[in-house]
């Protein structure tokens, strides 16, 4: 057996992934991801840690407005040349591409406009034809429990808090 | 300042709503000569009834030319502006089938209207208000293809009110729509305001910019996409279940009625939950003055997952990402095929259904996003996969909700099937002219 073959004992738990059914991304279940690799402008380094303390403070925020995100990072490398922006989230990507940058658009404009090369503000159309652009797909990617969406962990944590109450008021 | 819309350069059916009885057909050209496609188009162009006077037309009848993106690659118009259309005509749906949820029995395999990749290149809607009008108006279409070989029609299909006045389901049909800015007269309560550039391209759109097309202004101005949608009903199966899930006639309704969050009146859920009110029903004034977000954000009376919440969530998203404003569409719906016959539940075997003509400036976040994101999927309403009872695909659950009384039906069926589907360009007059003109002969 070489190192390239694969084990049927650890594959045996493998999760059947597909890319997503309209763009980049990857998907398993409910489960999708995205990486978006861009260009600093120069000089942009100093502007994105001037303003990222704010962006960090209203993640919460306006995350909580997507609704559909589980987790999402934004990193600042190669020397300040390049800004990776990643989420983990449910569902499809383009659809919503535009309704997200519509709607979390000031978040996105606290933090992008002088840093993103090509990013101007997040209520030009162009906005979300970059990011499509210059997205990419993982090659490998691993979601835990994949068909659970944010809606349905919130709603079983209330339905787990609601029983744990009703066994506690039976004891 | 107030939106002007160049009527008299829009094709009709974009801002006319069908007469009532209404009287159609949806014809289908395959072109094997472009020259000879073109000739059809100047022979027609004379005949094409804008939007003007859409209010009293002087003729109860219309003609619209439209095509899918191979029509056009067909036509002679240049890579560079074919390559400019939107992602979702170039593709044509039939290609999209995976997104759009058009698998199993939904699936292009067991399409019988042709698409863009099978012979669907000039589609020709007509529409009228008696038989008379529209055989005239057909008979026009049939004497702009008379001789010119490299032209064939490949299908043909008529569609027309029932004698019952509702469509195959027993639902009285097309009560709701967006009032688009220009469109003249006031909005109705209940009814939104959309800038016009969400269904017309040239004008001003919910992001605040031009919508536009590819190529000269000359050729895009003023036209639209037409997102057409061949549905087959199994009247038969929504019968049985209906019979089976409630002993009663009224009981019968009342499911009917969860589905649809409308009586098979028309009258909303939202506004007589427990019983139908024909009066609300009939009154423009009152049929769509509801709302869900704080009025029934629970969907006490209109289940969230019923159809009308799905295709119009109306306010009930406000506060999340989705921006309603960015995927409202102008559905246009016909039907076609004999009634199956009251009381019976078995099926036929014959066809019928509804075809659907949805206006839209961007197929990809329009009928698409409904189609794939409301209709096909629940996850925006916490409903997981769970569809649309009506229209929803059927391949990844069977269920519907009913919040209250709290109930969940199981087993419901593919009680309408796609049977055939394309995102059309329709142009505007100019843009007709335009084609005529520069992809002529010279």
């Amino acid at each position: 057996m070489s190192n390239l073959d694969i084990s049927p004992e650890k594959a045996a738990l493998t999760q059947p992934s597909s890319n997503q059914p309209d763009g980049p991304g990857k998907r398993i279940g409910k489960r999708g991801e995205i990486h978006v690799i861009g260009n600093v402008v120069p000089g942009g380094g100093k502007l994105f840690r001037d303003r990222i303390a704010r962006f960090q403070a209203e993640a919460g925020y306006w995350e909580k407005r997507i609704g559909t995100v589980h987790d999402f990072r934004v990193i600042l490398f190669d020397n300040d040349t390049r800004i990776l922006v990643s989420a983990v989230y449910d569902g499809d990507f383009v659809p919503y591409l535009q309704d997200v940058v519509t709607q979390a658009g000031p978040w996105f404009d606290l933090l992008m406009p002088g840093v993103w090369e090509g990013f101007t503000c997040a209520a030009d159309p162009a906005t979300a034809k970059l990011i499509e652009r210059q997205a990419y797909t993982a090659d490998a990617f691993y979601a835990a429990n994949p068909d659970l969406t944010i809606k349905d962990i919130a709603k079983m944590r209330r339905l787990s808090e609601a029983v744990n109450e009703m066994l506690d008021a039976a004891n | 300042m107030a939106v002007e819309l160049e009527l008299e350069d829009i094709q009709g059916t974009v801002l006319r709503s069908r007469p009532m009885p209404y009287f159609g057909t949806y014809y289908v050209f395959t072109i094997d000569d472009a020259g000879n496609a073109i000739t059809l188009i100047k022979r027609l162009l004379p005949h094409i009834t804008p939007a003007a006077n859409w209010d009293a037309p002087p003729e109860n009848a219309w003609i619209n030319a439209t095509f899918s993106w191979e029509g056009l690659r067909k036509l002679g118009l240049p890579r560079e502006i074919l390559d400019g259309f939107p992602r979702e005509f170039i593709q044509g749906m039939a290609a999209r089938k995976e997104f759009l949820g058009d698998v199993g029995l939904n699936d292009p395999s067991h399409w019988d209207m042709p698409h863009g990749g099978n012979g669907l290149d000039i589609g020709l809607l007509i529409m009228a208000g008696s038989p008379e009008l529209r055989d005239a108006k057909a008979a026009i279409g049939r004497e702009a293809v008379a001789g010119l070989g490299g032209v064939r029609t490949v299908n043909r299909l008529d569609v027309g009110l029932p004698p019952t006045g509702r469509e195959h389901f027993g639902f009285v049909d097309g009560i709701s729509r967006p009032y688009i800015e220009g469109q003249g007269g006031d909005p109705l309560p209940g009814q939104p305001v959309a800038k016009a550039g969400e269904f017309v391209l040239g004008y001003e759109n919910e992001l605040g910019v031009i919508a536009s097309g590819p190529g000269p202004e000359d050729f895009w101005r003023n036209s639209t996409y037409i997102s057409l949608r061949k549905i087959h009903q199994d009247v038969a199966a929504f019968r049985r279940f209906l019979r089976d899930n409630a002993e009663t006639s009224d009981g019968r309704e009342l499911v009917a009625a969860q589905m649809m969050g409308r009586w098979r009146s028309g009258c909303p859920m939202a506004l007589s939950p427990e019983k139908d009110d024909p009066e609300i029903a009939k009154d423009p004034m009152r049929n769509n003055d509801f709302s869900f977000r704080t009025e029934d954000p629970d969907g006490d009376r209109t289940a969230p997952g019923c159809h009308i919440r799905r295709v119009n969530p109306r306010d009930a998203l406000d506060g999340t990402v989705v921006d309603m404003r960015l995927h409202r569409l102008l559905r246009r719906g016909s039907a076609y095929g004999p009634v199956l016959p009251e009381g019976v539940t078995e099926d036929d075997g014959v066809d019928r259904g509804l075809v659907l003509a949805i206006i839209n400036a961007n197929p990809g976040r329009q009928f698409e996003f409904v189609q794939s994101q409301w209709i096909n999927d629940g996850d925006f309403i916490s409903q997981g996969e769970r569809s649309d009872p009506i229209a929803g695909r059927r391949d990844r659950s069977d269920e519907f909700a009913v919040p209250r009384p709290r109930h969940r039906y199981k087993g419901l069926a593919a009680f309408s099937q796609t049977r055939g589907g394309e995102h059309l360009f329709l142009p505007g007059l100019g843009g007709l002219r335009w084609m005529v003109e520069r992809l002529g002969p010279h």
